[in-house]
C-alpha cells in the first residue's frame, strides 16, 4: 500500500533561519571578546566614546554586562546551543523524516521544540549578561532555563522517537543512530551536571563540590562537545555529504565499527581536562588513555567521509557543498588528532591554561562546524525554497575568506599558546627562579590576538555572505514542502526483535563479560587486578574467534538490531552510560573525608561567601584559575616559599560549589592569593596583597600591573552587597553538606558587618581614593565601602587557599585504585 | 531489491566492493574493508593502554607525579638557599654601594625588576603615591624617596627586607604587607633591586664606606 506523504519542512526553514541568525549573533559576540583580549577598552569604556555620546552624563570606565567574563559565556552558549544546536535540528528534522519516509510524528511538537528553544536563546541572552550564572562551563545557565532545556530537549526526543516508530523504513540509517546517541547522551550529561540546590529564583549551588564537581563538568563539558558538536554532525554528514556528492558510503562496516567505539570510548575521556592537578591518578590515567584510544574512531567517521567523495573529487572546483563538507571533514580530523595529543599529560602540562586549547576547540567549531553547517545550508536552501542557489561566486568567496579566516586563527593561537607555554615554564639562569612574570607572557602574545581577531572577523563576514545569499535564494523561490510516495510499512515490517534476542546474546555477553573484567582490572587490589586483566585478554581472544566461527550471526544480530529503535537506544545508552559511572561513581561513594590529601579547606565566612558569589558572577574563572597543577614551574611561580609540595591540594576546594578550578589563564593563578588572619582581627584575613593594593587593582588594573588587560571593575564600588539572601544560601550550602557553624540571620549579619567594617576601615586608613565619590572622607567613606560588593571580593580573596592541616590515615579503598598500590619501588 | 547500483561506475569497474543491497532514500553504502593503518592505530592505542597501566601501576619504574614535583621543589629550594648563601658571602654593604649601583648596566637591570614589581605598591618615582586627576593617592607600600627605612637602611637590610618580606611580627602599613620576593627573584636580582634603590637615593647610603 503506499501514500502520499508532504514532509515537514517548515520546520527545517525555521530552524535553519534560526541558526544563521544566532551564528551571526554568537560570532559576533566572539569577535568582540577576542578583541577585548587586545584592548580592556573594549569592556564598555571605548575609548570613552559612552562618556562623549552622553555628554558625559555616563562616565564609564567599563560596562558591566559588556565585560569578557559576562560576554564570554554568551558567546560559548550562543554558537554551541543556538548556532549548532538550531542547526543541528534543522538537519535532524529534514533527514529523519526523509530516512523514515515518513512526517515528524506532531507538527505540535515540532512548533512547541521550535519555539521553546528560541525562547530558551534569548533568556540565556539576556540573563548571562546580567550576570546569572551557575559559574560552570557550558553550563551557565541558571536553573529555571535549565528547567526549560529540559522540558524542550524531551519535547525533541518524543518527537523524534515517535517518528522511529511510524517509520516506513523497516532498517535505520548510520545518520539515525548517531541522533539517538545524541538524543540520549545529551538528556544524561545535561541533566547530571545541572543538579542545582535553588536558593532563589536566579540562583543556585551546584550539587557537588570540588572535585566531585570538577569530574562531573568536565564529564559534561567534554562530551557536550562529544554528543553536541560531533555526533549529531556526524549524522549529518552520514545524510548530506553522500546525497550531494552523489556517491555510496565509503563502508558500512566502518560505520558499525567507528559509531559503537566512538560513542563508548568518548564519554571516558573527561577527565582529560583537570590532567597534572591533583586529581587521582587512575582518573588521569583513564582520561589520558581513552583520549588516545579516541583518535582511530574519530578519525573513522572522517574516512567514512572523505573517501565517500572518492568518485566524486572533481565537484570540488564546481560545487561549494562538496567544497564546505571536505573541508569540513578534514578540520575534524584535524581536531580530532590534536584533541589526543593535547591529552598526553606531558603536552597537556604545556598546552593546558593557554590559548593552545581556546585555538584546538575553534578548529572544531569554525572547521568542522562551521563549515558543516554552511555546505548542509547551501544543499538545503534550493531544495526549500524549490529554486537555484543565489550565487554559487558568493558561496566560493564565503568558503575562501571563511578558510583564511579559520587559519589565522588556528595559527595564531598555536602560536600564542605554545609560546605562552614555553615562557611560563622557562627558568632563569641559575634555575632557581622563572624567567618570565606572567605579565610578560601576556605581553608577548598580543600579536596574535590581533591576528586571532583578524581571523575571526574574516570567519564572521564569510558567514554573513552565507546569511545574504541563503536570504536571497528564499526570496528567489517560494517555501516549498516535498511531497513523496512512499510504500507504507507493516507493523510486523519493523521492531519485531524482542528485548531478550536483542539483548542476551553472544556477541554482547562477551563484549559485557569483557568489559566487566576490564573495570575490575581499573579497581581490584594488587594479583585479583592482574587476574581480572588476563581474563578480560582472554575474553577478547573468545569473542575474535567466536566472531570467526559464526559471523554470519553477529552480523544478522546487528542487522536486526538497527530494524529495532528501542532495543539500539537502550543499548547506546548502555554504552554510553558505563565510562561515567565508573569514573564518577566511585568518586561520589569516597564522598569527602577521603579527597583530602593532608590539607582541609577553612569555610567560608559568610562575607566571602558573598564575595565568592560576586566572583562568578562577574565570571572571573574565565580568566583566573584556582588550581597550582602537580608541575616544578607552576609551584614555583604560584607556591609559597619553603613549601615543597605546595600545589593545589584536593581538600583545598572541598567545600567549593560550584569548584572554580578554571581551565584558561588570561590572568594568573589565584589558588595562593589568600592568607591568614589579620592581627588584631576577628575575620579580616590579609593574604599575599595587602586591600588597598586589590581595591586599586579592582579600580584600574593596569595601576597595579602594567600591560593587564583585565577590564576594570568600577559598580563594584557602587553595588551593594547582596546580604540579603545569604541565611539562604548557607542553608542551602548545609544542605549539600559543607560543615559551616549553625549561625542565624543575626549572626550572620552580624559577621558580615564586622568583617566588612574591618576591611574598609582597613582601606580608609591606608587613603584609598574612591574616583567616583571624591567627596567621601572618613566614616561616611568607610561606611559605603563596607556595604559594596568590592569589600565582599576582596574578602573573598584573601581567604583564597586558606586551609588547616589534617593527618587523616584511611585503609586502602577499592573505589580508590590508587589506594592500595604503591607506584614507587622505594 | 535493486542488485544493479543505480550509481556508482567506479564500484562497479573495480568489480570486488560490495554495494549492500539496502538503500535509504537513495543514498547506497559500501562495505569495503576498514583499512589496515586505520586498525592498526586502533589496535595500537589499546595496547599502549595495557602497557601504560602495567607499567604505571604494577613495575614500580615510576614515581607519582606527588613524589617527583615535590622533589624536584626540594631540589630547587636547596639550590635556591645555596645560591643566597653565596650570594650573602660575597654581597655586603660596601660592595652594593661602591661596586653594584655604579654600573649603569647593574641599575638599569634593577630598575627593570622594579619596574615590573615594585611599582603596584612603591610606585615608579619611589613615592608610594599616584596621582588621580587633581589628587595624590598613596600607594599600599612605604615611600623610598622618605629617607626613612622603617625596617634598617643599610643596603643589605633593604636586601633581606626584599628576600624574606615583611617580618614575620611587623604588622604591616596598613596592614599589607610585602610578600617574600626571594620566592620569584633570584638573589641577584635583589641585589640589582637594592643598587638601583641606591642610585635613585644616594645621599641614604654616602655614609658607607668603600671597603679596604
Amino acid at each position: 500500500m503506499t501514500s502520499s506523504i508532504t514532509y515537514d519542512d517548515k520546520s527545517v526553514r525555521r530552524f535553519m533561519i534560526a541558526s544563521i541568525f544566532w551564528g551571526i549573533v554568537g560570532m559576533l559576540v566572539g569577535v568582540i571578546i577576542a578583541t577585548q583580549l587586545s584592548s580592556w577598552r573594549m569592556n564598555g569604556e571605548f575609548w570613552g566614546l559612552v562618556e562623549k555620546l552622553t555628554g558625559g552624563a555616563f562616565k564609564a570606565d567599563g560596562i558591566s554586562f559588556l565585560t569578557f567574563g559576562r560576554l564570554r559565556p554568551l558567546h560559548t552558549n550562543a554558537v554551541i546551543f543556538a548556532f549548532v544546536g538550531n542547526m543541528m535540528f534543522a538537519g535532524v528534522y529534514y533527514s529523519t523524516q526523509r530516512l523514515c519516509k515518513c512526517r515528524m510524528a506532531s507538527d505540535f511538537l515540532s512548533a512547541l521544540h521550535f519555539w521553546g528553544w528560541q525562547l530558551i536563546i534569548v533568556a540565556a541572552a539576556v540573563t548571562l549578561p546580567l550576570g546569572f550564572t551557575r559559574g560552570k562551563e557550558y553550563a551557565e545557565l541558571i536553573w529555571p532555563i535549565n528547567v526549560a532545556v529540559v522540558l524542550i530537549w524531551v519535547v525533541f526526543s518524543v518527537n523524534f522517537l515517535w517518528t522511529l516508530a511510524k517509520r516506513n523504513e523497516p532498517s535505520l540509517y548510520v545518520a539515525l543512530w548517531f541522533y539517538i546517541s545524541t538524543i540520549v547522551t545529551v538528556a544524561m550529561l545535561y541533566i547530571v551536571n545541572h543538579l542545582s540546590l535553588p536558593t532563589s529564583f536566579t540562583h543556585s549551588y551546584p550539587i557537588f563540590g570540588g572535585l566531585q564537581d570538577g569530574l562531573v563538568q568536565w564529564w559534561y563539558g567534554h562530551n557536550a562537545v562529544a554528543f553536541f558538536l560531533t555526533t549529531p554532525i556526524l549524522g549529518i554528514m552520514y545524510y548530506f555529504l553522500p546525497k550531494a556528492a552523489n556517491r555510496p558510503v565509503y563502508s558500512y562496516r566502518l560505520s558499525i565499527v567507528h559509531f559503537w567505539s566512538l560513542v563508548f570510548i568518548y564519554i571516558w575521556a573527561g577527565p582529560h581536562h583537570l590532567l597534572n592537578t591533583d586529581l587521582p591518578r587512575w582518573l588521569q590515567m583513564l582520561g589520558m588513555l581513552f583520549s588516545l584510544m579516541l583518535w582511530a574512531p574519530s578519525w573513522g567517521g572522517m574516512l567514512n567521509g572523505l573517501l565517500t567523495l572518492r568518485g566524486a573529487w572533481d565537484k570540488l572546483r564546481t560545487d561549494p557543498v562538496i567544497k564546505f563538507f571536505a573541508a569540513g571533514v578534514t578540520f575534524y580530523g584535524m581536531a580530532t588528532f590534536e584533541g589526543p595529543l593535547l591529552s598526553i599529560r606531558a603536552v597537556n602540562a604545556l598546552s593546558h591554561y593557554t590559548d593552545w586549547t581556546i585555538g584546538h576547540v575553534h578548529s572544531g567549531a569554525l572547521g568542522w562546524n562551521g563549515f558543516m553547517a554552511a555546505g548542509m545550508f547551501y544543499w538545503l536552501a534550493p531544495r526549500l525554497w524549490k529554486t537555484q542557489l543565489w550565487s554559487k561566486a558568493l558561496a566560493n568567496m564565503h568558503f575562501w575568506v571563511g578558510m583564511v579566516g579559520i587559519l589565522l586563527y588556528v595559527v595564531a593561537l598555536w602560536c600564542a599558546g605554545i609560546m605562552q607555554g614555553l615562557m611560563l615554564n622557562e627558568v632563569a639562569p641559575g634555575g632557581t627562579t622563572l624567567k618570565y612574570e606572567f605579565l610578560e607572557t601576556l605581553e608577548s602574545i598580543q600579536v596574535f590576538y590581533i591576528l586571532r581577531s583578524v581571523g575571526g572577523t574574516l570567519y564572521l563576514l564569510g558567514f554573513i555572505f552565507c546569511a545574504f545569499n541563503i536570504f536571497m535564494t528564499a526570496r528567489s523561490g517560494a517555501a516549498h514542502d516535498e511531497t513523496v510516495e512512499v510504500v507504507l510499512l507493516e507493523k510486523k515490517q519493523k521492531d519485531g526483535m524482542r528485548w531478550g534476542e536483542a539483548l542476551f546474546n553472544d556477541p554482547l555477553a562477551h563484549i559485557f563479560a569483557a568489559i566487566a573484567f576490564v573495570i575490575l582490572w581499573f579497581f581490584l587490589p594488587p594479583h585479583a587486578d592482574k587476574a581480572c586483566l588476563l581474563i578480560a585478554t582472554l575474553l577478547g581472544v573468545k569473542a575474535v574467534r567466536a566472531f570467526k566461527a559464526n559471523k554470519e550471526r553477529w552480523t544478522n544480530w546487528h542487522e536486526r538490531l538497527i530494524e529495532n529503535y528501542l532495543p539500539f537506544t537502550v543499548l547506546v545508552f548502555v554504552a554510553v552510560a558505563i565510562g561515567g559511572a565508573v569514573q564518577i561513581i566511585p568518586t561520589l561513594i569516597v564522598k569527602r573525608e577521603k579527597n583530602i590529601e593532608g590539607r582541609l579547606q577553612e569555610i567560608y565566612s559568610p562575607l566571602e561567601l558573598a564575595g565568592r558569589d560576586i566572583y562568578v558572577t562577574e565570571g572571573c574563572y574565565n580568566c583566573h584559575s584556582q588550581m597550582i597543577r602537580t608541575l616544578v614551574p607552576e609551584v614555583m611561580r604560584y607556591g609559597r616559599s619553603g613549601i615543597a609540595d605546595d600545589y593545589s591540594h584536593l581538600g583545598e576546594s572541598l567545600f567549593d560549589h560550584p569548584y572554580q578550578w578554571g581551565s584558561k589563564r588570561t590572568g594568573p593563578d589565584i589558588a595562593r592569593e589568600g592568607g591568614t588572619l589579620a592581627a588584631g582581627a576577628k575575620y579580616m584575613r590579609v593574604g599575599k596583597r595587602g586591600n588597598d593594593w586589590h581595591f586599586n587593582h579592582f579600580l584600574n588594573p593596569r595601576q597595579t600591573s602594567p600591560g593587564s588587560n583585565m577590564p576594570a571593575y568600577p559598580w563594584l564600588f557602587e553595588k551593594e552587597t547582596d546580604v540579603k539572601s545569604l541565611p539562604g544560601k548557607i542553608a542551602a550550602q548545609v544542605s549539600l553538606g559543607v560543615p559551616w557553624p549553625a549561625l542565624n540571620k543575626h549572626e550572620i549579619t552580624d559577621m558580615v558587618e564586622t568583617q566588612a567594617q574591618e576591611i574598609a576601615k582597613s582601606l580608609v586608613d591606608a587613603k584609598v581614593y574612591l574616583p567616583s565619590k571624591p567627596d567621601l572622607q572618613g566614616d561616611a567613606l568607610r561606611n559605603h565601602l563596607a556595604k559594596s560588593e568590592v569589600v565582599a571580593l576582596i574578602a573573598y580573596l584573601q581567604k583564597l587557599g586558606a586551609y588547616k592541616e589534617v593527618q587523616r590515615k584511611l585503609p586502602p579503598n577499592s573505589l580508590d585504585p590508587d589506594s592500595h598500590r604503591k607506584v614507587t619501588s622505594n | 531489491m535493486n542488485q544493479e547500483p543505480k550509481r556508482g561506475h567506479f564500484a562497479k569497474e573495480k568489480g570486488e566492493v560490495i554495494l549492500r543491497e539496502h538503500e535509504y532514500d537513495g543514498i547506497q553504502e559500501y562495505d569495503q574493508k576498514l583499512p589496515n593503518w586505520w586498525l592498526f592505530t586502533f589496535y595500537g592505542a589499546v595496547v599502549w593502554f595495557v602497557v601504560y597501566w602495567v607499567l604505571y601501576y604494577h613495575t614500580s619504574t615510576f614515581k607519582s607525579a606527588h613524589e617527583l614535583v615535590t622533589q624536584e621543589i626540594v631540589a630547587v629550594q636547596k639550590a635556591k638557599a645555596a645560591e643566597l648563601e653565596k650570594t650573602l658571602a660575597s654581597l655586603d654593604d660596601a660592595t652594593l654601594v661602591h661596586h653594584w649601583a655604579t654600573k649603569p648596566e647593574v641599575v638599569a637591570a634593577g630598575e627593570a625588576v622594579f619596574l615590573t614589581n615594585c611599582t603596584a605598591c612603591h610606585g615608579a618615582d619611589l613615592s608610594a603615591t599616584m596621582t588621580a586627576g587633581a589628587v595624590k593617592v598613596p600607594l599600599p607600600g612605604l615611600p623610598l624617596n622618605d629617607h626613612q627605612w622603617k625596617f634598617g637602611g643599610k643596603p643589605m637590610d633593604l636586601f633581606k627586607l626584599i628576600n624574606a618580606g615583611s617580618p614575620p611580627e611587623s604588622t604591616g602599613h596598613n596592614g599589607a604587607k610585602m610578600q617574600a620576593w626571594g620566592q620569584t627573584l633570584s638573589p641577584k636580582q635583589i641585589a640589582e633591586v637594592v643598587a638601583y634603590l641606591i642610585a635613585k637615593v644616594p645621599e641614604d647610603f654616602k655614609d658607607i664606606p668603600p671597603a679596604n
